[in-house]
């Protein structure tokens, strides 16, 4: 288990190092800060003087190995559109939105998702299986962003039920909170309910029924065990996939987690903080999966014994 | 007995709860009064340090600059920090006197020149990127007294005045405070002078507090300003329908959904941009190793037939729902010098919408075989508070290839046109604004000098000539003709495709507020936030 542990840290160690040179390449791609931080009667001259003033002027391998080498001091740079607070300091600023937002968004998802699944699963080509597959269509094919607007239109503006937008109290919380977990209820509970069809056909499924327990011990504490591998593989992928959803739900809804600040970061071509967003993303996504490969070991013993 | 017990506990109920709902709606209007809360685009730089925005600053109710505007018309007026302003023959040296009334927000006392400089000392350093920072630097600072300051230049500075004013980079910081709590202090707590005093910043947020008592002898019929920021146009539009904004800036497309449900649009006083579409890449000053004469927009027939192509009243329809100016010419304006009627007159019968004429014109030319690079790159791109360039870009196109002319869109970001700019790199055609409208004389050397702006395209002998001429003249008479001289040139150069002349508009809930003057003459086209009229 330790050596286990040990090679899934090296890995995850070496795919951060990969993405701070895929991300710094591509931040440099798209242009320098400097156009878009001067304004249009800006000359020339100013355009160098910043440009030299920040260093933008040196080889790009030596402004990325100056860039590791702070990251490593724990200083990923300066802002250049929060002037005044370092990256980190503003991507920390905003980072418990986006954690709170996200845990929400993925409590509703397994809360939500994971009763449903096995409910169709129990009833499947029923009426229930049915309205379930019809919401699981939907999640996948409604584009988030157009989803969180039509929040916004039904119950904010309509009928006044709800915030617009921002961030406050736990009603600020909930319509962003749906659109950023929609997409994930959908594809739980397909897995879900996928999953639970091959369980309840085991053979020791067949045998727990006629040891004579109850339909509802038989479902929901031997099958949904053996069954929750599948979705657990994916609780991974959707730690990613809610970072990544934050930037289109945070924007609509006007949320200043991580997602709203990598847009504005984006936008204003501040590089450090860029850099800083894409990391934090990077290092949840990898410790997300760590963990979920750690809990996969514990739900099944034949992988710890592996 | 019980029955008339359980009437009377629920006439109680019923009447405690039309009490308490009596007083939410009281509530609810009390809020309205002492809360208008304005939702608009983020602005580029998010700070509380004016010099490192690049013209649009989030804290503009709560500083001031020198020079005020008057909130009608624009002109440069007496209600901010200076009294009075005068300059020397050749503009070379320029004197304000503040006015000894205007204090500080908080303890820290009166304004005085000492402020003056050191807000000059930020403003101009190595970090400062302020709009129009050209126009501040190199003065040599004297203080006079309390209350007088000057600065000297070594050349004139026209537009001194200018960068002192709502358009201007120079708002006025405590030094008293920067003393005693240094950067920090700006970043946590900035004092100013104007009616509104700095309470918090949070992501997506700025509030403001009413300064009772200004010493303006003014004040905001309501408590508090809360700036909400927002880049969703649709979300935008959402709060003020829902009530949660008193007054939204959201793109013209929206507008009709807004007024739709009631609300209204009020727009500046005054003009506040002026949008053209640019052939870049016309470096055609003698020997010029940046001039490339296979580009079709290098022959001035070609630039005419450009514009003639272009059906201006169906642009003005299309983009700006009728609410917009035909624009005769970048940079001129009616309220500044230099303004050639004659050109206005001229301007349907040299300009106006006539296809036939511009492919008469092509031909003339000898378009496309006379050019090895026939193809017209059109940039589409979004600048910040033009969300209608993508579609401008593609009108164009529309009209282009009505002539005859080959066209291809390119996309690009508004940065990345002014890096080529810098570069003189820039071979296509893309939209330019002058927002808000800059002097004359500020416009023709940003549009007409290689040292000018990045966003500029043409440069010619003669009209560089003229340019220079006019930024070494004090005459106010001379400087008026070589203006006027310089417009006239580039109106029958086709230096450009002028497009419309725009005020800034805003929506706002006419159940909170009533109107809200301002001239449309900072960056950003707000100012005046005193002046938001509410329902109370």
């Amino acid at each position: 288990m330790l050596k286990f542990l040990t090679i899934r840290i090296a890995e995850s160690l070496a795919a951060l190092l990969a993405i701070s040179v895929l991300v710094f390449a591509l931040t440099h791609v798209s242009g320098s800060p400097v156009d878009a931080m001067l304004p249009d009667d800006a000359t020339p001259a100013q355009a160098e003087a910043l440009v030299q003033e920040w260093g933008l002027d040196r080889p790009l391998p030596v402004q990325y190995f100056t860039f590791l080498g702070n990251a490593l001091q724990g200083d990923l740079g300066q802002s250049l559109k929060w002037r005044g607070k370092s990256a980190t300091e503003v991507v920390l600023d905003h980072l418990p939105a986006t954690l709170w937002l996200g845990g929400v968004a993925i409590l509703i998802s397994v809360a939500v998702a994971i009763p449903l699944g096995v409910i169709a699963a129990m009833h499947k080509d029923s009426w229930t299986d049915g309205v379930v597959k019809m919401v699981a269509l939907l999640g996948q094919s409604l584009p988030p962003f157009w989803l969180g607007i039509i929040l916004i239109w039904i119950f904010a503006v309509s009928l006044s039920w709800l915030p617009t937008s921002g961030r406050g109290g736990l009603a600020h919380l909930i319509l962003p909170a749906i659109a950023m977990s929609w997409f994930q209820i959908a594809a739980f509970v397909r897995l879900t309910r996928s999953a639970m069809l091959d369980v309840l056909d085991a053979e020791y499924i067949k045998l727990a029924r006629i040891k004579g327990l109850s339909e509802r011990v038989v479902v929901w504490k031997h099958a949904l065990r053996n069954a929750a591998i599948v979705p657990l593989t994916y609780f991974g992928v959707l730690a990613g996939s809610i970072l990544t959803g934050s930037v289109v739900i945070e924007t609509v809804f006007a949320w200043p987690g991580i997602g709203w600040l990598a847009i504005e970061a984006i936008r204003g071509r501040d590089f450090p903080v860029v850099q800083t967003v894409v990391i934090v993303f990077a290092i949840v996504f990898i410790v997300a999966n760590l963990l979920v490969d750690l809990l996969y070991a514990v739900v099944d013993p034949r992988i710890r014994r592996a | 007995m019980q029955l008339g017990i359980e009437k009377i506990t629920r006439t109680r109920l019923i009447g405690s709860a039309a009490l308490t709902l009596a007083v939410m709606a009281f509530a609810a209007v009390a809020d309205a009064a002492e809360r208008v809360t304005v939702v608009m685009d983020p602005s580029a730089a998010q700070t509380n340090r004016a010099w490192a925005t690049g013209g649009s600053f989030d804290l503009d109710p709560v500083f001031q600059r020198l020079i005020g505007n008057d909130p009608e018309t624009g002109e440069y007026d007496n209600s901010a920090l200076a009294e009075d302003w005068e300059t020397n023959d050749d503009f070379s040296e320029w004197t304000f006197r503040l006015k000894p009334e205007a204090t500080w927000h908080g303890d820290w006392g009166a304004v005085t020149a000492a402020d003056v400089a050191h807000s000059y000392e930020i403003q101009t350093g190595p970090d400062a990127l302020s709009t129009g920072l050209q126009a501040l630097q190199g003065a040599e600072v004297e203080i006079v007294d309390d209350h007088t300051i000057r600065f000297s230049f070594d050349e004139p500075r026209m537009d001194f005045d200018f960068a002192n004013a709502g358009r201007g980079s120079m708002y006025i910081y405590s030094k008293a405070q920067f003393d005693a709590d240094g950067m920090e202090g700006y970043d946590t707590n900035p004092a100013g002078t104007g009616h509104f005093r700095f309470i918090e910043r949070e992501p997506g947020r700025v509030l403001l507090e009413r300064v009772d008592g200004h010493w303006s002898g003014t004040a905001p019929d309501f408590e508090e300003l809360e700036l909400r920021f927002t880049v969703e146009a649709a979300t935008k539009l959402a709060m003020l329908l829902a009530g949660e904004a008193d007054i939204a800036v959201i793109p013209r497309e929206l507008q009709g959904d807004a007024t739709d449900q009631g609300m209204e649009i009020v727009q500046s006083r005054q003009p506040s941009k002026q949008v053209i579409v640019m052939p870049d890449g016309l470096f055609m000053k003698e020997g010029d190793p940046a001039f490339d004469p296979e580009l079709p927009w290098t022959d001035v027939k070609v630039r005419e037939a450009m514009n003639l192509a272009l059906n201006r009243d169906d642009i003005i329809t299309a983009l700006y729902a009728g609410e917009a100016d035909k624009l005769v010419r970048y940079g001129m304006h009616e309220p500044h010098e230099g303004y050639v009627p004659e050109l206005v007159e001229r301007f349907e019968a040299e300009y106006g919408y006539d296809p036939e004429r511009a492919r008469a014109l092509l031909d003339e030319a000898g378009y496309p075989d006379a050019f090895a690079k026939p193809v017209i790159p059109i940039v589409s791109t979004v600048a910040p508070g033009s969300p209608e360039y993508p579609a401008l870009a593609e009108l164009v196109q529309f009209y282009f290839e009505d002539i005859g002319l080959q066209t291809e869109i390119r996309e690009m970001d508004w940065a990345s046109i002014g890096a080529a700019g810098r570069g003189r790199e820039a071979y296509f055609i893309h939209p330019v604004q002058n927002a808000p409208i800059r002097p004359s004389h500020v416009a023709l050397t940003n549009v007409f000098l290689e040292e000018g702006s990045s966003y500029h395209g043409y440069e010619d002998d003669e009209l560089t000539g003229i340019v220079e001429e006019m930024a070494r003249t004090i005459d106010v008479q001379a400087r008026e003709a070589l203006i006027r001289e310089a417009f006239t040139y580039a109106f029958e150069n086709y230096t450009d495709l002028p497009l419309v002349s725009l005020r800034h508009p805003v929506a706002i809930d006419p159940e909170t507020v009533v109107g809200w003057t301002f001239p449309g003459v900072t960056s950003d086209g707000l100012s005046h936030w005193h002046l938001i009229r509410t329902t109370e």
